[in-house]
Formats: structure tokens, C-alpha cells, sequence
């Protein structure tokens, strides 16, 4: 009696497996064998198969009051919020050093230098209000147009930009204004000031552009100091605004803890004019650089439309390369 | 483009998610909330899930971590148990002649699995419900195929003596 409880009791799982048909061959095989001499767990199997019945039974009523149909609504209106405020982004290593781009539903929301070993998703978010999600996918293609973009290959980026991050309408123009800069040209801050028609504005537009939330895409590094020098870069590394602008065929000169571009070796174009002069027409050299948009080859001020002018004739008497 | 995948995810699973929540906790207000709270957090997590997972299986998995967290609350623990005394004397009143045997053995299995200590419970209703894998149950539950099945099994052999014990009480008033 007792061993006999003892394989009772032993065989008892793979008597509930069978009845819910979960067991394996070879536990049916045992538990077939068993019943066949045991009374008591026969009827045992009997009772564990009328569960798995009723379980069914159970399992086919309706959950009470389970309309989801409100909790799916609710869910609905608070993944939209989140999109709205979501970030994807992911870290690269560039030519330049890691470079983390973001992207919102609205477009590229962020584009920032980032440290060797810095996790930006935590201190982003806490930044921003975004909440930022590390996606790299979502984010790879852009990175490889980015790196098309640094060697050269590629002279724009045309993605949608979410510009809601700027912090002032102010700002937003002068990042509008900025984005207008033709590839292989600069300005200065002063002449960003003119365009957007706030002439004495020049220092706001260094501050606006120093919290300039999309780097390279809107081109701040396109604008310098009146006098060719070119003043500042992500804090302190203008050794990064020297390389884009030589990507861009615009040269610097080194100077004592700076680098400034020779007026005297590119090419003017005053703001509204359609024509690009020698650095020698009509004085040009007197004038401060906020007049004009200059640029580091004809080709590239050719490239945008403009014709040489009649006066100096930069297409007969091309600078020295 | 990962947003709209999202959405196919929300639409394809969202009801079946809802629907274990409501047996598990009893409660549909919670129900609601924690069902949100797992396509939220499925929402957030989504972009780092590997291609060709399980999605199902991982939804669950997510609310049923919620559902721990949620049980470990002494008083929403007892505020579940007082939902099915409710619920049981809801239904003796209206329990008439034409209620079927098997009903009322589901809203009796009903009772019983809400009594089940909380593993037992949410092993019993992903395997038995909602015919999750043993595997992906372990996964939910942060413990083997073989314990997730232990509690399963554990959970039937509980509901089988309560309904012994019910039938035995029917034919005492009956008779």
C-alpha cells in the first residue's frame, strides 16, 4: 500500500500533463502502463481531464467588463504625447570625434559633439524635457550622409529640421537665416544681423548661434568675426570650425590661439547682389565683411548662381589658387 | 517608421493584453491602467527590441512584471479579494435554474484562480488563457520552464480540489 502510494504520488505530473495533453510519448507511455493497474489514479486521470474541460470553459467566458476599448483610447492619446516629445538618436564616431544626431517626428531635432565616453541619453532628456530612446537605426542613414558631407562628397544636407528647441523666435531666425548660408561661403555675425533686420543685434547673434542646436546642419561655423577671425566653436574647439570650412574650400590662417580667413583671398558678394568681385573692386577691403558673403573659389559662388563682375572681371583675373 | 510598426503592434495585441490584466487583477479600472502602462514602456523599449522576436510573448512579459509590481501592494491585494467575494455573491442571487454547468464551473475556476498566490496565478492564466509557451512564461516570471510548469500544474491540482469541494457543497444544498 504505501510503495504503491509512492508511485502514485510520483506519477501524479505526468498524469496532469496527459490530462491537458502536455506530456511527452514517453510519460503518456508510463502513465497509460499505471492506469491500467490502478483504480484510484485512473479515476484520478478522469477527474484531471473534466478540469482541463472546465478550464477550457473558463478560458472561452468573457473576462468581466473587459472592453478595452476606453484603456486603448486612453493609451492612444498618450503615445501621441510621446511621440510629439521622443527623440531617437545615436552616437558616431566621425572624423570630427562622436557626434550624436536626434530625430523627432518633426524632423532632426539635435546634432551635438559629444565626449569619448559620455552616455547622452540620461543627461539629454533631463537637457531637453525630450525624452531621448538610443535608436542608432533610425538614425544611421543620416549619420552616413553626415559623413558623405565631411569628405566632401556631399555639399547639403536637406533634412526636415525640428527647430523647437530653439529658444527664442529670435533665435529661430537667426538658425533660419544661418541655414540660408550656401555651401563654401561665410559671413559674419554682423552680416546675419543685417539679413534678418536687426543690424545691431551682432552679439545676440553670437549667443543664439552658440546654443545653435543642429551644428554642421545649420552651418554656424559658416559665420565669423568682422575681422575674418573666426571667434568661436562648440566652446572651445575651433580647431573643428577650421576643418568644416576647409571642407569646404574656404583656408584660415593660423593666428595666436585663433585662425582668420585672408580677406584678401576670396571672393565678395555683397548681401543682395548677384555678381562676386575680386577682394580689389571698389574698395571692397575698406568695408566691414557684414556686407557681403564671401566665398572660397568661384566655382562655389558660381554654383549658386552668380555671375562674375563686369567691373573687376574675377573670371579674367581669378585669385591664386 | 519604427512609429508605425508601433502602432501595428498596439493594434494586433493590445486587446488580448487588456483582457489577461482583467483576470489576473480583477479589477478593470487597474486593468486599464496597467495595460497602458506595458504598451508605454513596450513604446519606449521597442526601438532596442532584436528583429524577429517574439512580440507577443515579450508584451506579456512586460505585463506581467507590472502585474508583480502592482501585487506587491498589501491593500490592492486585499481590495482583489473582496472583488471576488462580489463577484460570487453577485452571481448566487442571480444564479437561476438555466445556468449551465459549465458557467458556472468557469465563474467557480474564476474564484478559485483569483485566490491563487500571485506566481501560481499568472503562470495558470499565460499557459491555460492565453497558450504562452513554458518558455516565454519562465521569461515572465524569471524562473525556469519547469518551475513556470510546477506552478501551473500546482495551480490545477488547486482548482481541482475546489471544485471537488464545491460540487461536494451543491449536493449537500440540494439535497
Amino acid at each position: 500500500m504505501t510503495t504503491m502510494s509512492r508511485e502514485c504520488r510520483e506519477i501524479e505530473p505526468d498524469l496532469i500533463a496527459v490530462a491537458t495533453a502536455e506530456a511527452p510519448a514517453a510519460a503518456a507511455r508510463r502513465v497509460e502502463r499505471h492506469v491500467e493497474s490502478c483504480a484510484s489514479c485512473r479515476s484520478e486521470l478522469a477527474r484531471y481531464q473534466t478540469v482541463d474541460g472546465l478550464v477550457t470553459a473558463y478560458r472561452d467566458t468573457r473576462a468581466p467588463e473587459a472592453d478595452p476599448t476606453l484603456a486603448r483610447a486612453q493609451l492612444e492619446s498618450r503615445l501621441a504625447d510621446l511621440r510629439s516629445r521622443v527623440m531617437r538618436y545615436g552616437v558616431f564616431d566621425s572624423p570630427l570625434g562622436p557626434i550624436a544626431i536626434g530625430v523627432s517626428e518633426h524632423g532632426v531635432s539635435m546634432v551635438e559633439y559629444v565626449r569619448q565616453a559620455e552616455r547622452t541619453g540620461g543627461r539629454l532628456a533631463r537637457r531637453t524635457g525630450e525624452e531621448a530612446v538610443e535608436d542608432p537605426r533610425r538614425t544611421e542613414g543620416l549619420y552616413r550622409e553626415l559623413a558623405d558631407y565631411l569628405d566632401g562628397r556631399r555639399t547639403r544636407l536637406d533634412w526636415p529640421l525640428d527647430l523647437r528647441r530653439t529658444r527664442s523666435d529670435f533665435q529661430r531666425r537667426v538658425l533660419e537665416a544661418t541655414a540660408h548660408l550656401p555651401y563654401g561661403a561665410v559671413t559674419s555675425y554682423a552680416g546675419i544681423a543685417r539679413q534678418i533686420g536687426a543690424p545691431r543685434a551682432t552679439r545676440a547673434v553670437a549667443q543664439a548661434l552658440r546654443h545653435n542646436p543642429l551644428p554642421i546642419v545649420v552651418p554656424c561655423h559658416r559665420v565669423i568675426g568682422s575681422r575674418g577671425d573666426l571667434t568661436g566653436y562648440a566652446g572651445t574647439r575651433i580647431g573643428l570650425k577650421r576643418d568644416l570650412l576647409a571642407v569646404e574650400g574656404i583656408h584660415t590662417v593660423a593666428g595666436r590661439g585663433d585662425y582668420h580667413v585672408d580677406r584678401r583671398a576670396v571672393y565678395y558678394k555683397y548681401l543682395d547682389g548677384g555678381e562676386y568681385c575680386l577682394p580689389t573692386c571698389g574698395g571692397i577691403l575698406e568695408k566691414p565683411l557684414g556686407e557681403f558673403t564671401v566665398f572660397g573659389s568661384r566655382a562655389r559662388a558660381e554654383a549658386v548662381g552668380l555671375q562674375p563682375c563686369s567691373d573687376c572681371r574675377p573670371d579674367l583675373h581669378p585669385l591664386p589658387a | 517608421m519604427a512609429e508605425e510598426a508601433f502602432e501595428t503592434v498596439v493594434a494586433t495585441h493590445h486587446a488580448e493584453i487588456h483582457r489577461y490584466l482583467v483576470r489576473v487583477t480583477r479589477r478593470p479600472g487597474d486593468a486599464d491602467d496597467l495595460s497602458q502602462e506595458t504598451f508605454i514602456r513596450a513604446f519606449r523599449a521597442h526601438a532596442s527590441l532584436t528583429p524577429g522576436s517574439n512580440v507577443r510573448a515579450w508584451l506579456f512579459a512586460i505585463a506581467t512584471n507590472l502585474c508583480r509590481n502592482y501585487w506587491r501592494s498589501e491593500s490592492r491585494r486585499r481590495r482583489a479579494h473582496e472583488a471576488a467575494g462580489e463577484t460570487a455573491a453577485h452571481h448566487e442571487e442571480a444564479g437561476g435554474e438555466e445556468t449551465m454547468v459549465m458557467e458556472q464551473a468557469g465563474e467557480e475556476i474564476g474564484r478559485i484562480v483569483a485566490a491563487l498566490p500571485l506566481r501560481q496565478r499568472l503562470a495558470f492564466t499565460l499557459r491555460k488563457v492565453h497558450e504562452l509557451e513554458y518558455e516565454s512564461i519562465g521569461r515572465s516570471l524569471d524562473c525556469s520552464p519547469d518551475t513556470a510548469r510546477a506552478h501551473v500544474f500546482q495551480a490545477l491540482r488547486k482548482i481541482r480540489r475546489g471544485l471537488d469541494a464545491h460540487a461536494a457543497m451543491r449536493t449537500e444544498s440540494t439535497r
